[in-house]
C-alpha cells in the first residue's frame, strides 16, 4: 500500500493501470510504429512494382521485334533482294580483286620512286603495262555490272510497291477503327475515305518473272567473262622483284578461285527458292548472330547484334585489363602497405574518380587522350607496336583507358573491402613464420580475399559495359565487327556499342518500328548481361563469406 | 573444471613439474651472471604504444629448452612483452622498444642490422585463437619452408610427418592432409598451428594464451604437447589460468600494471611467493 502511495506521489500510475493504456494511433488509427513500417513498406513496394514494370516494358517492346524482323526477312526472299545478293557477292569478290591489283601497283610504284628514285612521270611510264592489264581486268566485270543494276531496280521497284501497300492498309485501319464511337454522318465520311484506298496485293512470283527472264543474260555474260579472263591472265605482266611477282601469283590464284565462284554462284541462284518460307528461330537467329546492323537503307534493312555485342565486349575487356592491375594493387597497397596519413589521402581520392560526370571523361578522352594516343602512336620508334600508328584518334582503347578510370574506384572499393575482411590473424601467422609482407599478400592476403576481388572485378565489368557516354563519344562509333584474326591492331579500330547506338538511334526512331524494337532487343540483351553479373557476383561473395567464416 | 579434467589426463602432476632448475637462477627479477642456457636475455626493457608506455623497466632471463610462463591480471602486458621477443609489435604503428635491450645469443633483436624475417624463422609464436590459413593442412605446415624457397616434394613430406608427429597430431590427420584446415576441430587446429610453427625448426616458441579458446581435453592435450617439446624448444607461454602455469612451467614471471612484480621458479611463485602482490595475485584474492 505504502509502495502504491510512494508511486503515486511520484507521478506514476499503479502497474495495472500503466500497463493497460496502450494508446491509441494518432495517424489514422496508427500509431508510430505502425506508421513507421506501413512506411517502409509502401516505399519497398513501390520500387519493386516500378522496376517490374520497366522490365515487362522492355521485354514486352522488344518481343515485338521478332515479328516484325520475320514479315522483313519474308519480303527480302519474296521480292527476290536474296537472289540479287547472291548474285552481288560475285560483284563484290571481283572487286575485292581490283583492290589488291591497286595495292600491287602502289608497292610497286613506291618502290621505283623510293629506292630507284626515279622522278614521278618515269615511274609512271615504267608502270604502263600493268596499268593496262589492271584496265582490262577491271573492265571484264562490265556486263555484270549492267546486269545487276537492272535486277536491283526490278527488285527494289517491287519491294516499293509492298511497302506502300502495306502503309496504306495500316492507314485503312486507322480509318476504320475510328468509325467505332463516331456520328452515322462521320462514319460514312470515314468509310468513304477508307474505300478511295486500295490495298495492292502484289503477285511476287509474277513479279519475279522479269527478273527470272534475265537468266539466259547472266550466263552468257558469265561465259565470255571467264574467257576474257583467261585470256588475260596468259599475258600478265610479270615482274623482276621476287615479292612482286609472289603477289602477281597470288593473284592469278585468285583469279583462278573466282572462275570456280562464278560456277558456284550460278548454281546457288539456279536452286534458290523464292517461295521457301522464312523460319521463326531464322528470324531470330538474324538478331542474335546477325554480323550486319544496317538501318535505314533502300535496299535491305538488318539487325544484327554481333558487331555492337563485340564492339561492347572489346571494350569491356580492354578496360578491364587496364583497371584490374591499378585497382587491386591499390586497394592491396592502401590496405596492406600505407601509413595511415597515405589511407586517409588515398581512399577519397580514388573514390572521388567516380565523381566525375562521364560526359566530362569523354569530352576530356576526345579533346585530350585520343589526341595525345595518336601522336605517340606516330613515332616512328614505336612502329613495332601492332595497331601503329593509329589510323583513328577514337577507337576502343582511347575509349577503355577512360572507362577504366571509370571502373578503378569500383574495383578499389570493393576489393579493398574484400581484403580488409581477411582476418588480421591470418597475416600475424604469416609474418610469425618469418614471412616477408611481399610474401604475405601475394600467398595469403590475397588468396584469402580473391572471391571477393573476382567479385569486385566482375561489378567493375558491369559497371564498364552499362557504361554509354564515354562509348558514345570515344569509340569512334563505326559499326563493324572487330576482327580479332587480324591480330592486337584491332584495338584501335573504332567500333559500335550496344549502349552507344541505343543512345544514338533512339532519339531519331519512329515508335514502334522495327527499327525501334531492334534498339529494346539490345537493351534486354544488356540488361541480361548486367543481370548474370550481379547473379554470379552475389553467388561468389556468398561463397567467400562462408570459406572465411 | 579446467584443473580437474586437466589433472585427471595423464600429464604430470604439478609437484613433478615444479622440480628445482639450477643454473638459471634469479629471485625478484635480479639475473644472475649469464649462463649457457639462457635463450633470451630481457633486459631494462620500456615499451610504449604511442604516448602510452606499455612496460616499464623489464628484466629478466628466459631459460632455454624449459618452459616460462607469464601471468598477471588482463593489460598488465604479457602479450606485449612476449610480442617483443619476436619483434610482432613492430606491425603495430607507434608501438616501439623505448630502452633497453632484448638479447638472443648475445645479438640485440632491436639492432638495425637484424634481420626480422631470420628473427622470426627462429623464435616462432603461436597465438591466443587457433590461426591456420584457409588452406590444406598440408600448405599450412609446409608454407613456412615454402616462402623460403624450399620445394622438394620429398623434403615437405618428411617435414609435415615429422611437425604433425611433433604436435601429437599425425595419427588423428594423417589421412586428411589435402583436405582443408578449416574442418579441424578448435584443438586440433591450435595443435596445427603449433606444427605450423615447429616446421621451421625455431629455436624459440612463443605462445599467447594457446589454450583459452580450448575444452579441458584440447587443452589437456595441448598442455601435454608443451611439456614433449620443452625437451627441444625454448618455450615461453603467456597464461592467465594459473593452475595451467603451474602445470606446464619451469618458471613463472608475474607481471602487474607493465611491470614484472617477480620471476622465480614456479613452485616458489606457488609456494612462497616473495611479493605480497603476487600472493594475493596467485591465491585468487586479486582485484
Ligand atoms: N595495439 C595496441 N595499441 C595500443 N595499446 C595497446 C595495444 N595492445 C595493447 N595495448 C595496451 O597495452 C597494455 C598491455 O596490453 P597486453 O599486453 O595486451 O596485456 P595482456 O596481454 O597482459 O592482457 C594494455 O593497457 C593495453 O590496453
Ligand atoms: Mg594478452
Amino acid at each position: 500500500m505504502s509502495a502504491t502511495t510512494e508511486n503515486r506521489s511520484l507521478g506514476r500510475l499503479p502497474t495495472r493501470e500503466a500497463l493497460l493504456q496502450k494508446r491509441r494511433g494518432w495517424f489514422f488509427g496508427m500509431s508510430g510504429d505502425q506508421f513507421v513500417k506501413y512506411l517502409f513498406q509502401g516505399n519497398a513496394t513501390i520500387s519493386i512494382i516500378v522496376l517490374g514494370l520497366i522490365t515487362f516494358t522492355i521485354f514486352r517492346d522488344a518481343v515485338g521485334f521478332i515479328p516484325m524482323n520475320h514479315a522483313s526477312l519474308a519480303v527480302y526472299r519474296l521480292a527476290g533482294l536474296e537472289y540479287v545478293d547472291i548474285y552481288r557477292e560475285q560483284l563484290t569478290t571481283h572487286s575485292t580483286m581490283s583492290r589488291y591489283l591497286a595495292s600491287v601497283r602502289a608497292q610497286k610504284l613506291d618502290q621505283l620512286m623510293n629506292k630507284e628514285g626515279l622522278a614521278p612521270a618515269a615511274a609512271m611510264a615504267t608502270l604502263a603495262e600493268f596499268d593496262d592489264f589492271a584496265n582490262r581486268f577491271a573492265d571484264t566485270i562490265n556486263e555484270q555490272e549492267t546486269l545487276l543494276g537492272s535486277m536491283t531496280d526490278l527488285v527494289t521497284a517491287v519491294k516499293e510497291r509492298q511497302t506502300v501497300s502495306e502503309d496504306i492498309m495500316v492507314g485503312k485501319q486507322y480509318l476504320l477503327r475510328a468509325m467505332a464511337g463516331a456520328t452515322p454522318e462521320r462514319a460514312a465520311e470515314l468509310q468513304r475515305a477508307a474505300d478511295v484506298l486500295t490495298v495492292e496485293v502484289i503477285d511476287f512470283k509474277a513479279e519475279f518473272q522479269r527478273v527470272l527472264a534475265l537468266r539466259p543474260e547472266i550466263a552468257a555474260a558469265n561465259t565470255s567473262q571467264v574467257a576474257a579472263l583467261k585470256a588475260l591472265m596468259a599475258g600478265a605482266p610479270k615482274f623482276a622483284d621476287s615479292d612482286l611477282q609472289r603477289r602477281m601469283e597470288k593473284f592469278q590464284g585468285f583469279v583462278q578461285g573466282y572462275c570456280q565462284e562464278v560456277e558456284v554462284t550460278a548454281q546457288k541462284m539456279a536452286a534458290w527458292d523464292q517461295s521457301k518460307p522464312i523460319g521463326w528461330l531464322e528470324s531470330f537467329n538474324a538478331f542474335a548472330f546477325g554480323r550486319k546492323w544496317v538501318t535505314a537503307s533502300f535496299w535491305q534493312d538488318w539487325y544484327g547484334i554481333i558487331p555492337l555485342l563485340s564492339g561492347s565486349l572489346l571494350i569491356a575487356f580492354l578496360a578491364l585489363l587496364i583497371a584490374l592491375p591499378l585497382g587491386v594493387a591499390a586497394a592491396v597497397y592502401v590496405n596492406q602497405v600505407a601509413r595511415p596519413v597515405e589511407q586517409k589521402i588515398i581512399k577519397p581520392y580514388i573514390e572521388f574518380i567516380s565523381a566525375i560526370p562521364s560526359v566530362v571523361l569523354g569530352f576530356f578522352g576526345i579533346a585530350m587522350l585520343g589526341e595525345t594516343l595518336r601522336r605517340v602512336s606516330q613515332i616512328p620508334a614505336l612502329d613495332w607496336v601492332p595497331g601503329f600508328p593509329m589510323a583513328e584518334r577514337l577507337n576502343p582503347t582511347t575509349a577503355a583507358c577512360l572507362l577504366a578510370l571509370m571502373a578503378i574506384p569500383t574495383i578499389f572499393s570493393l576489393a579493398e573491402d574484400a581484403i580488409n575482411n581477411v582476418p588480421r590473424s591470418f597475416k600475424e601467422a604469416s609474418f610469425a613464420l618469418g614471412a616477408t609482407r611481399l610474401q604475405t599478400i601475394i600467398h595469403i592476403i590475397v588468396p584469402a580475399a580473391l572471391s571477393g576481388i573476382m567479385a569486385a572485378i566482375l561489378l567493375g565489368f558491369g559497371r564498364v559495359i552499362g557504361e554509354t557516354m564515354v562509348v558514345l563519344l570515344c569509340a569512334g562509333n563505326r559499326i563493324q565487327t572487330p576482327d580479332l584474326t587480324s591480330g592486337l591492331g584491332v584495338i584501335f579500330q573504332p567500333v559500335h556499342t550496344m549502349t552507344g547506338i541505343i543512345a544514338q538511334e533512339m532519339g531519331e526512331v519512329v515508335r514502334n518500328s522495327i527499327h525501334y524494337r531492334a534498339l529494346f532487343m539490345v537493351g534486354v540483351v544488356l540488361f541480361l548481361i548486367s543481370l548474370l553479373i550481379n547473379w554470379l557476383a552475389q553467388k561468389i561473395v556468398r561463397r567467400y563469406r562462408i570459406s572465411i567464416g | 573444471m579446467v584443473t580437474a579434467s586437466a589433472m585427471s589426463a595423464p600429464s604430470p602432476s604439478v609437484q613433478s613439474l615444479l622440480r628445482p632448475v639450477v643454473s638459471v637462477g634469479s629471485v625478484n627479477g635480479a639475473p644472475t651472471p649469464l649462463a649457457p642456457q639462457i635463450a633470451i636475455e630481457i633486459d631494462d626493457v620500456d615499451f610504449c604504444y604511442g604516448a602510452s608506455k606499455a612496460l616499464h623497466d623489464i628484466t629478466l632471463n628466459i631459460a632455454a629448452r624449459q618452459v616460462t610462463a607469464f601471468i598477471g591480471p588482463s593489460g598488465c602486458g604479457k602479450s606485449t612483452l612476449l610480442r617483443c621477443l619476436n619483434r610482432m609489435n613492430d606491425l603495430i604503428d607507434g608501438a616501439r622498444v623505448t630502452d633497453g635491450q632484448i638479447r638472443i645469443d648475445g645479438v640485440n633483436i632491436y639492432d638495425p642490422r637484424v634481420d626480422v624475417i631470420e628473427l622470426r624463422k627462429r623464435v616462432g609464436m603461436v597465438f591466443q585463437k587457433s590461426n591456420p590459413f584457409p588452406k590444406s593442412i598440408y600448405d599450412n605446415i609446409t608454407y613456412g619452408l615454402r616462402i623460403q624457397g624450399e620445394s622438394n616434394k620429398a623434403r615437405l613430406d618428411e617435414v609435415v610427418e615429422k611437425s604433425l608427429r611433433g604436435a601429437a597430431l599425425w595419427d588423428e590427420i594423417k589421412d586428411r592432409l589435402h583436405e582443408s584446415a578449416l574442418g579441424m576441430s578448435g584443438g586440433q587446429q591450435q595443435r596445427l598451428c603449433i606444427a605450423r610453427a615447429i616446421a621451421v625448426e625455431p629455436e624459440i616458441i612463443l605462445m599467447d594464451e594457446p589454450c583459452s579458446a580450448l575444452d579441458p581435453i584440447a587443452t589437456a592435450k595441448v598442455e601435454e604437447l608443451i611439456h614433449d617439446l620443452k625437451k627441444q624448444f625454448t618455450i615461453v607461454i603467456v597464461t592467465h589460468n594459473m593452475q595451467q602455469a603451474a602445470r606446464v612451467s619451469d618458471r613463472t614471471a608475474f607481471f602487474y600494471l607493465g611491470k614484472l612484480i617477480e620471476y622465480a621458479e614456479t613452485k616458489v611463485i606457488f609456494m612462497q611467493p616473495a611479493n605480497a602482490q603476487t600472493e594475493a595475485y596467485v591465491s585468487g584474492r586479486f582485484g
